[in-house]
C-alpha cells in the first residue's frame, strides 16, 4: 500500500458530539503499514512491533498486527481500576467501579483478593442426584451464571471459572445423575486461591474428576493412562516435559481410587433391585465422603520409575514429585497471564512470575497478586491485549445494564458462541483470546446485545457508559455510530456489541 | 470520494454497503473513510486471480477425541486381536467381511454398501513418525500437515488461500456445526466462515442492524483488529448466501440427529453434513468443508459408546450421499475422515482403550477407486509401547486429495512429495 492519506482529520461531528467523545479520545485508525507510521506517532498512536508467536496446544496463532494499537489510558487511575475490573472480575456494574475508583487500584487489589470467596446458596436438589432425579443441564449452568451475576465476591468467581477450564470436566461424561459435577464446581470455588500441591489433590480425588478422567476406574494391573496423562500435560507441566513410561507409570502409581455413593444414589439402586427381584450387591454401602475412596487392593503394588525416581508410589507422593520439576511453574504462570495479562508473555515475564510461584510454596494467592501488581498488567501493550470469552462477555453486558435476571438468557446464548458451562469442547478446557473470533461468534454475540436490550421492558440511560466500560477509548467507526445515534438503546446496542467491549 | 478510488476497491464496495445507516453520520462516516481507507481489515488478505480450477469438493469429517482403528476395520482373522481385546474382540464376529482378514464395524451398514459399489477407498495403517500421544499435538500434526510442529496455518486453508479467491467468497472454506475456526482451515491469508446452525444464522434486528455492524467494524485498531472486521465481514457475507440457498435447497435424503448417543448429544453431524449439502447443491462455491464428530477418546465402556459412533457416523454420511446423489453431484464431492490417532491394541480395566498410533482412513464419494490401500496392522509385531507402526503417511493421503481431487500442487503445500496413494478415479 503505497497510497498516503493526507491527514487523518476526523469527521466534523467529531469535535462536537452529543456524547462530547472529542478527538482525543478517539483512536483514529490511520495509516497502512508503511505510509501510517508517521501519522501513526504524530498523533501519539502506538505502533505495534512484530510479536512473536508461540505454540500451545490447543490454541490459535496470533493475529497480525494491523499497525495501529488502542491508545491506552492506563496510566490514569479510573482506567487502572476498569481494566482490573474487567480482567479480574466480569465486569463491574456502576456502584462497583464508582467505589473501585475511589479506593483506587491497590486498595482495589487487597479486596478483590483479601476477600473471603463466597459460597452460593445450595443448588435444590443437586446432592441428591440420582437416575431417576437428574440434576438438570439448564438448572445447573443458570445456577453458576446466577452467582457470577450476583456474587458479592466477583474475583473468586472468576478464579473459578479459570479452574474450571484448567482443570475440567464436562457434564455429559461425568454424567449429571449424580451430585460430582455440581460438588466439583463447589470444590473449585473452595480451593480457587488455596495452594496448588492442595489443589491438585483435591483435583485428583474429585469424583467427577475420577469419572472424567477414568482414574476412578483404574486399577494397578490394568491401569487407565487418561489421568496419568492430563494430569502431566494439561494440569502440570505441559506436552513434551514427560515421557511415555512416566505416562505408563503414572498410571500405575496413580491406580485404586473409586468414586463414592451416596445416601440417595445407595437407596436408588437397592429400590431397582428390589423392583427387578435382584440381590442387593453385598458389599454395597454409602460412602460418607465428597471425595473418592482409595482401595488398596486395587492399587499397584510395587516400585516403578516416575519422572526418573524409582520407588513405590502413592497418590501424594506422585503429586510432589511432579511439582519438584522445573516446568510446573512456568507452564501454570504461561496459562495464567494468557488469561489475565496477555497472549503472548515474555520469557522473562514468565520466569520472573514463576521463581515467585515457586518460592511461596505454589500459593495461587501470591501468585494472583504478583500478576496483578506486576508492571506489565498495566502496561500499554496489555490494554486490550485479551478477548473476552463468551461468559465474561455477557456476564458483563448484564452488569453493564444491571439486569441480574438474565441468568437463563446467558447460559441458553453461551452454546451458540462456542462455551456451555461445565460442557467444554474438549479435554484442554475452554479457547482462548483469538480462538474466539469467527463469523459464527461475532454475529452471536452481536445478537445477544441486540435481542437483551429489545427485551428488557426499561433501558438504563447511558450517561457515560462508553467511559465506565471503555474508557472512552473508541475507534472512529464507534464514535461515529455513539455520536449519530438518535437514542440510549441504540448506544447501549453500539457499545455492547463494539469491538471495543469484546475486549478486555 | 475521489480518494477512495485508486487505495482499495475494498473499500469502496463496503463503503457503499454500509454508507446509508444514518441520516446525519453516513455523511460523516463519508468524510472519515475518505481520509482513512480501509486497510486494516483486509491488509492480511490479498485478493489473487487465481481461479477454480475444477468443480470438485472436499469434505473433512473429523473424528475427535481418537477413532480406535481396530474397532473399525477389524481385524477378524487375527487371533492376536482376541488376545489382546478380551471384551472388545465381541465386534468382531459381527463385523461385515470385506476379505478373510477385515471386516467393517457392523454398524456401517450404509458404508459397507458405498464400498460395494466401489465407492469406498479405505486406507489402512495411517499415520507419521515419532507419533505423538498427546491429542492436541497430534491434531496440530494432522491440521498442519507438519510433524516437526512447525507450521502454523492449516494444510486446507492455506490450500484455500494459495488456490481461491476467496476474499468476499467465505463460502470456499466453511467450518459447519461449529463455532470456531477448525485448525485445518486456518490461514490468515484466506477467508473462512463458520455455521453453526443454518437455521439461527442471520441478524436479529434485521438489515438495519447488519448495516450498522457492517460500520461498526471497520478498521478496528490492535492486535485482534482485522480479525474482527474480517469476521464480520464475513458473517455478512454468509447470510446473504445462505438466504439465497436456504430457498434453493430440500434435502434430499434422510438426515436425522435423534440417534442415541451414548454420552454426547453435542454432536450434530446429521445437521452439519446437511448444511454442508445444501451449500455443495446450491452452487455457493464452497469447495472445502469441515464437521466434526466428538466422542471418540473411549477410554472406558468403549463397547456400546463406539457402536454408537459407528451408527451415528453411517447413518449421517448415508444421508449425505443420498442426497448428492439425488442432486446428481455424487461425482462431485470427496468425504475424507481423519482423526489424531488409533488406540491401543491392548485394552485397559475400564473397558476402553488408550491412547495409540496408527489407524485407517476413509474416502468416500462417486469419484473414488474403491478398495482398501496400506497395510492391515501387524498386531503380532508392535513397536515397544505396545502400539502399531504405520504403513502410510498421512501426507500421502493428502496429497492424493490435493493433487487427483481438487487438482492443486500438492508439493506446495507438503513440501515433499510422498508415494502415491492412488484412491481417485483417474478422469476419463
Amino acid at each position: 500500500m503505497n497510497e498516503q492519506p493526507t491527514t487523518a482529520k476526523p469527521a466534523k461531528t467529531l469535535r462536537k458530539t452529543p456524547l462530547g467523545i472529542r478527538r482525543r479520545h478517539v483512536l483514529v485508525g490511520a495509516g497502512a503499514a508503511a505510509g501510517g507510521l508517521a501519522i501513526t506517532r504524530a498523533l501519539g498512536l502506538h505502533h505495534l512491533g512484530d510479536l512473536p508467536t508461540i505454540a500451545l496446544p490447543g490454541q490459535t496463532q496470533s493475529p497480525a498486527p494491523t499497525g495501529v494499537d488502542w491508545v491506552s489510558p492506563l496510566d490514569k487511575p479510573e482506567a487502572q481500576v476498569a481494566h482490573l475490573l474487567r480482567r479480574a472480575t466480569f465486569g463491574a456494574t456502576p456502584s462497583e467501579y464508582e467505589q473501585s475508583v475511589k479506593d483506587g487500584f491497590k486498595k482495589t487489589v487487597d479486596r478483590l483478593i483479601e476477600t473471603p470467596i463466597a459460597e452460593p446458596p445450595p443448588l435444590a436438589g443437586a446432592d441428591d442426584a440420582t437416575q431417576e432425579k437428574p440434576i438438570r443441564p439448564q438448572e445447573l449452568i443458570s445456577w453458576w451464571l446466577d452467582w457470577m451475576l450476583r456474587s458479592p465476591t466477583p474475583f473468586g468467581e472468576r478464579m473459578t471459572f479459570f479452574w474450571h477450564g484448567h482443570f475440567t470436566s464436562d457434564f455429559r461424561k461425568v454424567n449429571l445423575q449424580t451430585p460430582y459435577i455440581y460438588w466439583q464446581n463447589l470444590t473449585w470455588r473452595r480451593m480457587a486461591l488455596g495452594n496448588f500441591y492442595g489443589m491438585l489433590y483435591q483435583v485428583t480425588i474429585d469424583p467427577g474428576m475420577l469419572r472424567y478422567l477414568d482414574l476412578g476406574t483404574s486399577t494397578g494391573r490394568a491401569p487407565n493412562e487418561n489421568y496419568s496423562r492430563e494430569l502431566m500435560e494439561l494440569f502440570t507441566m505441559g506436552v513434551g516435559t514427560f515421557t511415555e513410561d512416566d505416562v505408563r507409570n503414572g498410571a500405575k502409581a496413580l491406580a485404586g481410587w473409586r468414586e463414592p455413593l451416596t445416601q440417595a444414589m445407595y437407596d436408588a439402586q437397592v429400590k431397582r433391585a428390589m423392583e427387578q427381584g435382584r440381590q442387593v450387591p453385598k458389599n454395597l454401602k454409602v460412602d460418607d465422603v465428597k471425595t473418592g475412596v482409595f482401595e488398596q487392593q486395587r492399587a499397584y503394588v510395587g516400585g516403578v520409575k516416575f519422572l526418573g525416581l524409582v520407588k513405590q508410589w502413592d497418590t501424594k507422593g506422585v503429586l510432589e514429585q511432579i511439582l519438584a520439576q522445573d516446568a510446573v511453574a512456568p507452564f501454570i504462570v504461561t496459562k495464567i497471564l494468557r488469561e489475565f495479562v496477555t497472549d503472548q508473555p515474555s520469557d522473562a515475564y514468565v520466569k520472573r512470575l514463576a521463581d515467585g510461584f515457586r518460592k511461596s510454596r505454589y500459593d495461587v494467592k501470591s501468585l494472583m497478586r504478583d500478576v496483578f501488581m506486576s508492571p506489565e498488567f498495566l502496561a500499554p501493550a496489555s490494554y486490550r491485549a485479551l478477548v473476552k470469552s463468551p461468559t465474561e462477555l455477557m456476564v458483563h453486558m448484564a452488569r453493564a445494564l444491571e439486569t441480574p435476571a438474565l441468568a437463563k438468557a446467558i447460559g441458553v446464548a453461551g452454546q451458540g458462541m462456542g462455551q456451555l458451562l461445565f460442557d467444554p469442547p474438549e479435554v484442554g478446557g475452554w479457547p482462548s483470546n483469538a480462538s474466539w473470533i469467527s463469523s459464527n461468534n461475532v454475529l452471536e454475540r452481536v445478537n445477544f446485545a441486540q435481542v437483551t436490550l429489545t427485551g428488557m421492558p426499561k433501558i438504563p440511560p447511558f450517561k457515560d457508559a462508553h467511559v465506565t466500560h471503555l474508557d472512552g477509548v473508541v475507534s472512529p467507526a464507534t464514535a461515529q455510530l455513539l455520536n449519530s445515534s438518535p437514542d440510549d438503546a441504540t448506544r447501549w446496542l453500539i457499545l455492547l456489541a463494539s469491538p471495543e467491549f469484546q475486549l478486555k | 470520494m475521489k480518494e477512495l478510488g485508486g487505495t482499495n476497491g475494498l473499500s469502496r464496495r463496503d463503503f457503499l454497503r454500509n454508507g446509508l445507516v444514518f441520516g446525519v453520520g453516513a455523511q460523516a462516516l463519508a468524510s472519515g473513510y475518505a481520509a482513512v481507507p480501509d486497510v486494516f481489515a483486509r491488509a492480511v488478505l490479498s485478493a489473487k486471480s487465481a481461479q477454480v480450477q475444477n468443480d470438485k469438493v472436499l469434505v473433512m469429517i473429523q473424528l475427535g477425541g481418537g477413532n480406535d482403528g481396530l474397532q473399525t476395520v477389524i481385524p477378524i482373522g487375527s487371533s492376536q486381536y482376541r488376545d489382546f481385546r478380551p471384551q472388545l474382540s465381541a465386534a468382531a464376529a459381527k463385523a461385515q467381511p470385506i476379505n478373510k482378514d477385515i471386516g467393517l464395524h457392523e454398524n456401517l451398514k450404509g458404508i459397507k454398501k458405498l464400498y460395494d459399489e466401489g465407492k469406498v477407498a479405505i486406507v489402512q495403517g495411517v499415520g507419521y513418525p515419532k507419533p505423538s500421544f498427546s491429542h492436541f499435538d497430534s491434531i496440530r500434526v494432522w491440521e498442519t500437515a507438519d510433524p516437526d510442529r512447525r507450521q502454523q496455518d492449516g494444510w486446507l486453508g492455506a490450500a484455500i488461500a494459495k488456490n481461491y479467491d476467496s476474499l468476499g467468497h467465505p463460502l470456499v472454506g466453511c467450518a459447519c456445526g461449529t463455532t470456531s475456526v477448525p485448525g485445518m482451515l486456518r490461514d490468515l491469508q484466506a477467508t473462512l466462515t463458520v455455521v453453526d446452525d443454518a437455521k439461527t444464522f442471520g441478524f436479529q434486528g434485521g438489515q438495519n442492524v447488519e448495516n450498522v455492524m457492517g460500520t461498526l467494524y471497520k478498521s478496528t485498531p490492535g492486535i485482534y483488529g482485522a480479525l474482527f472486521d474480517t469476521a464480520m465481514t464475513t458473517a455478512r457475507d454468509t447470510v446473504a448466501q445462505l438466504r439465497t440457498s436456504a430457498a434453493k435447497y430440500t434435502p434430499k435424503g434422510n438426515y436425522s440427529d435423534k440417534v442415541n448417543l451414548v454420552y454426547s448429544s453435542k454432536n450434530q453431524l446429521a445437521a452439519a453434513l446437511q448444511l454442508a449439502a445444501e451449500l455443495i447443491v446450491t452452487g455457493t462455491g464452497v469447495k472445502v468443508l469441515h464437521v466434526t464428530l466428538g466422542g471418540f477418546d473411549t477410554h472406558y465402556t468403549e463397547l456400546n459408546r463406539h457402536d454408537s459412533l459407528m451408527n451415528y457416523l453411517d447413518a449421517a454420511i448415508s444421508a449425505f450421499q443420498d442426497d448428492l446423489s439425488g442432486y446428481g453431484m455424487a461425482d462431485r464431492v470427496m468425504i475424507a475422515t481423519w482423526s489424531e490417532f488409533g488406540r491401543r491394541p491392548k485394552e485397559n480395566a475400564s473397558g476402553g482403550t488408550d491412547h495409540g498410533t496408527a489407524s485407517p482412513v476413509f474416502l468416500i464419494g462417486d469419484g473414488v477407486k474403491g478398495g482398501v490401500y496400506g497395510e492391515t496392522p501387524n498386531l503380532a509385531k508392535l513397536d515397544q509401547g505396545g502400539n502399531l507402526s504405520y504403513s502410510v503417511d498421512f501426507r500421502a493421503v493428502y496429497q492424493e486429495i490435493l493433487t487427483s481431487h481438487l487438482a492443486v500442487d500438492a508439493k506446495e503445500l507438503l513440501g515433499q512429495s510422498f508415494d502415491r496413494v492412488p484412491f481417485v478415479k483417474t478422469q476419463a
